[in-house]
């Protein structure tokens, strides 16, 4: 800008005002708040015990000018994934030359075929729909269920999307590493492996094997497998893998 | 207004002024013919500042603090799935595109016989150049994104990855997932081939289970309680316009969180 301008000529170049306020223009929080009231002066008075807070956190850490334990998206995941990203288009596309999807017939109500599956990923929804067996039926009406076992199928599928979804309300804290928590991997084990046995339970006719003992085998085995995670993790805690992270853990100790 | 003030705006003169390449001037013009009618420079400034805000702020990461970054952290390949996931979805998203060009989904009769549906997808296996193939990537897209979000969930949760602050992207991944299967479920249907029909009557069933709003459900999703026509084109509407709006949005704001909280810490 020319010198010999005064600075109450509205400038258009986007120096000075443009639509980015400068910061001496900027009224603090505490300034708004003295406009407003109810929710919105609480929401103010929020905001500026949130900046007090941060800048407290700020000043009395360590780090400089950094205070979220995490590491970047941007550049470090990026440029690795975006490396990764030919190597993987490439293998779809390998993939889907050496295996054509087939053709059924077309659809005909009139004929049911022998087995009826949704794709393979849908398997485990589709597993629960067949636990009828276990569908409680009370005394009181006779030994008549509550609900119908589709009804209850569909419920199954809300409670296990359910769960999923509340893990971080239920697991607080910081550890982070299996070893750290081995009652939560145990629990994940379990859910992993279940996934896998309701699948197959949904099958249950394309897999040679008495279809009550894959029923039990469906709940066995899940609850066996978390059974290892957490003897395992337990052990590794304290045997030879707790040496080998003896740097790390004295840094920070296993609570 | 001074004289001095309009030489300062006479940009002609200035890129005169300046020796510039070719591509610095076809560059300039273009920014300055723009900001003329826009005022890209105001915006520019925003992002601008976005952009330090995001980049300057970056956290330092505990592999920093305690002076263990030359340590490998096992689990780490395990770390693109997430982008697995997403390249997933752009490639099914551009075959997709594709194939929407010869499909087309009509006259769902369920006798037998071969519907205009099911004719369009032979035509693109049989008569269409390398139609059979685009078919064959679109469905191997859709498997491996839904097999890499799978997986993508486990890493999350066995590297703890879902605590404070995350349990919001957590949420949102829920959703994500749930998007995923209902798009696998309803390009399942498109075909209208045995499979497509025997699933949706599982679909139909499922929903009249639902306790209450089960009749309702039925009639939303499935355009009633038997397969018909109106199955078919709802399946379709859902496959090609609401969740591709929807699910690239989520995915964004998915993105977008991960981007401002950073990767958690393996600790
Ligand atoms: C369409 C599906 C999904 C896409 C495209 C997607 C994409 C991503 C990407 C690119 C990241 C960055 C870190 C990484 O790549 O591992 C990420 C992180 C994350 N995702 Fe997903 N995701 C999806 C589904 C899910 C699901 C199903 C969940 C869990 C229920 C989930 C929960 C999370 C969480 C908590 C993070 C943060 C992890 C961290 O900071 O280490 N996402 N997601």
């Amino acid at each position: 800008m020319s010198d010999n301008e005064s600075d109450d000529d509205v400038r258009t170049d986007g120096s000075g005002s443009g639509i980015v306020a400068p910061d001496d223009e900027t009224p603090s929080w505490s300034e708004r708040k003295q406009r407003t009231q109810g929710l919105s002066r609480l929401t103010y008075e929020y905001f500026e015990r949130g900046r007090r807070e941060d800048q407290d956190l700020r000043q009395q850490s360590d780090y400089v000018e950094r205070d979220v334990l995490a590491f970047p998206a941007w550049p470090h995941e990026m440029m690795r994934n975006l490396a990764l990203t030919s190597f993987f288009v490439g293998m779809i596309l390998f993939v889907a030359a050496a295996l054509p999807p087939e053709m059924p017939n077309p659809a005909n109500s009139g004929v049911t075929p022998a087995i009826i599956l949704p794709d393979w990923y849908l398997y485990w929804s589709f597993g629960l729909l067949k636990l009828g067996p276990l569908n409680p039926d009370l005394a009181i009406l006779g030994g008549q269920k509550i609900m119908a076992d589709r009804t209850y199928g569909v419920l199954a599928n809300v409670v296990v999307v359910g769960f999923v979804a509340i893990v971080p309300f239920l697991n607080k804290g910081s550890a982070r590493r299996p070893v750290e928590q081995p009652f939560w991997a145990a629990v994940g084990m379990s859910g992993v492996v279940f996934s896998l046995t309701i699948a197959a339970l949904s099958i249950k006719n394309l897999i040679p094997m008495d279809s009550h003992l894959l029923f039990d085998l469906t709940f066995l085995v899940p609850i066996v497998s978390a059974t290892i995670t957490y003897a395992v993790l337990k052990t590794m805690r304290e045997g030879y893998m707790f040496t080998l992270n003896r740097r790390y853990y004295r840094l920070r100790p296993p609570k | 207004m001074s004289l001095e003030r309009k030489d300062d705006h006479d940009h002609k003169g200035w890129m005169k002024s300046r020796e510039l390449s070719p591509l610095e001037t076809i560059y300039l013009t273009t920014l300055i013919w723009l900001d003329k009618r826009l005022r890209v420079v105001d915006y520019l400034e925003i992002l601008e500042d976005l952009y330090y805000k995001v980049n300057m702020q970056m956290p330092k990461s505990h592999t920093e603090q305690y002076n263990l970054d030359n340590k490998f952290w096992y689990w780490y390949p395990l770390y693109a799935l997430g982008s697995f996931s997403t390249i997933a979805y752009i490639v099914a998203a551009i075959s997709g595109a594709l194939l929407g060009f010869y499909y087309a989904p009509a006259a769902a009769a369920a006798d037998g016989s071969a519907t205009v549906a099911y004719d369009s997808v032979l035509l693109i296996m049989g008569q269409l150049n390398l139609g059979y193939f685009l078919r064959s990537v679109h469905r191997w897209a859709a498997q491996i994104m839904v097999a890499a979000v799978f997986l993508h969930m486990l890493r999350v949760y066995f590297t703890g990855a879902y605590k404070e602050p995350r349990e919001l992207n957590w949420l949102i991944g829920i959703i994500l997932i749930s998007l995923t299967l209902v798009f696998g479920y309803t390009g399942y249907l498109l075909p209208w081939s045995q499979l497509s029909y025997w699933a949706g009557q599982i679909g139909v069933e499922m929903s009249l289970s639902i306790p209450l709003i089960g009749e309702w459900v039925a009639q939303l999703m499935f355009g009633g309680f038997t397969l018909s026509q109106a199955t078919l084109q709802r399946m379709y509407i859902l496959h090609v316009f609401f969740l591709p709006f929807i699910t690239t949005a989520v995915i964004a704001l998915h993105i977008g969180i991960v981007w401002m909280q950073g990767i958690a810490e393996p600790h």
